[in-house]
């Protein structure tokens, strides 16, 4: 998928989380904010999330690789997606 | 024999003073700490007011200060309260005023998170972290536990009826309801665990649950109770089954006890293999059923692992188990919930009354000795529809708890279970009464008609669904309806779909008819 922005990448990945977030009550989310403690996530919402990754930035994605370290928070999924593009 | 849950820690922390007792988020407590510092705790407690019988809540994520909380709670002679900390926080003040909380145990996060009216009601806030703004008088820091004596407080007479914990359940009124646990009803199972799985001080025990789900009755009091470690697993990686691999993996667990819907990610997920937990050799799960089709592969992935369904009410805590049979895995339509746990009697009465005692037949199961709930805090009523007289004992009082589950008994004398006689249901183990989930649509001023039902969900047990009908010129999106539940429900019971219509349908009797809602409205996915 070429070079993206950084930036394209974040605002692709908070437009679906804040779908998910605003119909569980959370209606702000920082970058930082943790996604499983503020609830945004749940276990069928993270495979979600990981599907919809994987579509967008097409990127294939491990089980492995779904970790708190990876899809804590949106900062977090656009480091992610950035290291798994440069793999690419 | 133990008649009271402190004893076990006594006990533990006299055998094995330097073992590590509880280990969460990297900090760890050995048992002669967990006994000094509940001591020192129970200290505090009683010279700021908290007397025997009253209640006491826990209000912070899940952590080695929640044992020592729990402990020195039941020290003082009080009966502990786990908030879920991530309830909404008016859900958390209904329940402080509906069991007249006098103290709690919190963090400052969620203290700041409470209205006056609800901190203005506790006589005692033990705090930890940075001060709270409206911090009141009534206010002491968990700091400050270090400057009362760790020697064992002065006993106070416990029997082994007295209230040890209440866990809040949904309720089907609209407000969570109190369920009361004894000391004799925790030590009822925990002694049986001991026993039927084992648990020895070498052990690693996970904790999954929260406080508030009585699977961590098992958790917390097993390991105590052996001397043997318990590992708190962190509320952040739950949802990640490569996570929570590798936390069993390097924590070296050897009992892991969870709802299904965890064991159904790990079996997906998880990259599960025989040879990477050499030390994993008993699992246990409750709360909903698993489906066959994945605890097959859970089966196939860890050959030398002991499974067990255990199954019980939070009333009775467990009260049947099953060891699965691998063997007959493949052949099973659905996962039997077995017979009764030591010290226990359940039996099935049929609709004339009668109790069922061929095979085949059905009834309501009832669940019989020392681990029956006291009851419901504040609702004798309701305790009295639940914990009846035994209908099979003529001779003298003794009461029964009547789960509400509908069972049938098998040629082999195991119980299958076959579903529920109300609207009750399970997403993720919790149980959901329906009717709080409509009381919460129905406090929206814009909702003139609320009705919820549930589908099934192969990794949560079910999906909450609702159709909403609104006052004229009203108008509110799904999303408006999902943020204004969320304020009134945990996250769990916040409805997956709300559908808007004119009117819902209901029965010749004018009750909201579920059957025909979850017939006529086909769920939209989210």
């Amino acid at each position: 998928m070429g070079k993206m922005e950084p930036a394209l990448i974040r605002d692709w990945v908070r437009e679906f989380i804040m779908k998910i977030a605003v119909r569980r009550g959370v209606p702000k989310l920082a970058d930082d904010d943790s996604l499983t403690s503020t609830g945004v996530l749940d276990s069928v919402g993270i495979f979600r999330l990981v599907f919809f990754v994987e579509e967008t930035f097409s990127v294939a994605i491990g089980d492995e690789e779904i970790t708190s370290e990876n899809f804590r928070s949106i900062n977090a999924i656009q480091e992610f997606v950035l290291g798994k593009l440069d793999e690419a | 024999m133990a008649y009271h849950l402190p004893q076990l820690l006594r006990r533990s922390a006299e055998q094995r003073p330097q073992a590590t007792a509880v280990c969460a988020r990297g900090c760890t407590l050995t048992y002669r700490e967990l006994e000094e510092r509940s001591n020192q705790l129970a200290h505090l407690l009683r010279e700021r007011g908290i007397q025997k019988g009253d209640r006491v809540g826990l209000y912070f994520p899940k952590s080695v200060e929640s044992l020592v909380a729990m402990f020195g709670i039941l020290k003082a002679g009080a009966g502990y309260v786990p908030l879920d900390p991530e309830q909404p926080p008016a859900r958390a003040g209904y329940i402080i005023g509906n069991c007249k909380m006098k103290g709690l145990v919190t963090d400052s996060l969620r203290l700041g998170r409470l209205d006056r009216e609800t901190t203005g009601r506790l006589a005692l806030q033990i705090v930890s972290g940075e001060p709270a703004e409206k911090e009141l008088g009534n206010s002491v820091s968990w700091e400050s536990l270090a400057s009362y004596r760790s020697d064992r407080p002065l006993d106070l007479q416990p029997v082994t009826t007295d209230l040890a914990y209440i866990l809040y359940t949904s309720g089907s009124t609209g407000e969570p309801k109190g369920v009361m646990l004894s000391h004799q009803n925790a030590l009822t199972f925990v002694e049986w665990c001991a026993n039927a799985f084992h648990v020895h001080p070498e052990d690693q025990l996970s904790g999954h649950a929260p406080l508030h789900f009585d699977l961590s009755v098992f958790d917390i009091y097993n390991a105590i109770e052996a001397g043997a470690t318990l590992h708190m697993v962190p509320e952040d990686i739950l949802i990640f089954p490569a996570s929570v691999a590798k936390f069993i993996e390097t924590h070296n667990i050897s009992i892991w006890y969870s709802v299904p819907g965890a064991l159904v990610q790990l079996a997906l997920h998880g990259k599960l293999t025989k040879e990477r937990f050499p030390k994993l050799r008993t699992i246990l799960f409750a709360g909903e059923v698993f489906p066959i089709k994945h605890l097959q592969r859970l089966a196939e992935l860890l050959p030398d692992v002991e499974l067990y369904n255990l199954y019980g009410p939070t009333e009775t805590n467990v009260c049947t188990y099953y060891p699965v049979d691998r063997s007959r895995l493949a052949e099973m339509e659905a996962l039997p919930i077995g017979s009764a746990c030591g010290n226990t009697e359940v039996f099935a009465v049929d609709e004339q009354g009668q109790r069922v005692i061929h095979a085949g037949g059905k009834g309501e199961l009832y669940v019989r000795g020392p681990s029956v709930t006291l009851g419901y805090w504040g609702d004798p009523e309701k305790t009295r529809k639940m914990v009846v007289p035994n209908p099979f004992q003529p001779n003298f009082a003794e009461n029964v708890y009547r789960t509400g589950d509908v069972v049938v008994l098998r040629s082999d004398g195991d119980y299958d279970f076959l579903g529920r006689r109300d609207n009750q249901v399970k997403v993720r183990g919790y149980r959901v009464e329906l009717g709080e989930v409509e009381a919460a649509l129905l406090r929206h001023s814009a909702v003139s008609e609320a009705g919820a039902f549930a589908t099934a969900d192969p990794v949560n047990g079910s999906r909450i669904h609702a159709v909403v009908a609104l006052h004229n010129g009203s108008r509110l999106s799904e999303s408006d309806l999902q943020q204004h539940c969320a304020l009134h429900l945990p996250r769990y019971m916040v409805p997956a779909n709300i559908q808007l219509c004119e009117h819902l349908p209901r029965t010749s009797t004018g009750k909201i008819d579920r059957e025909r809602l979850k017939a006529e409205v086909q769920p939209t996915s989210s």
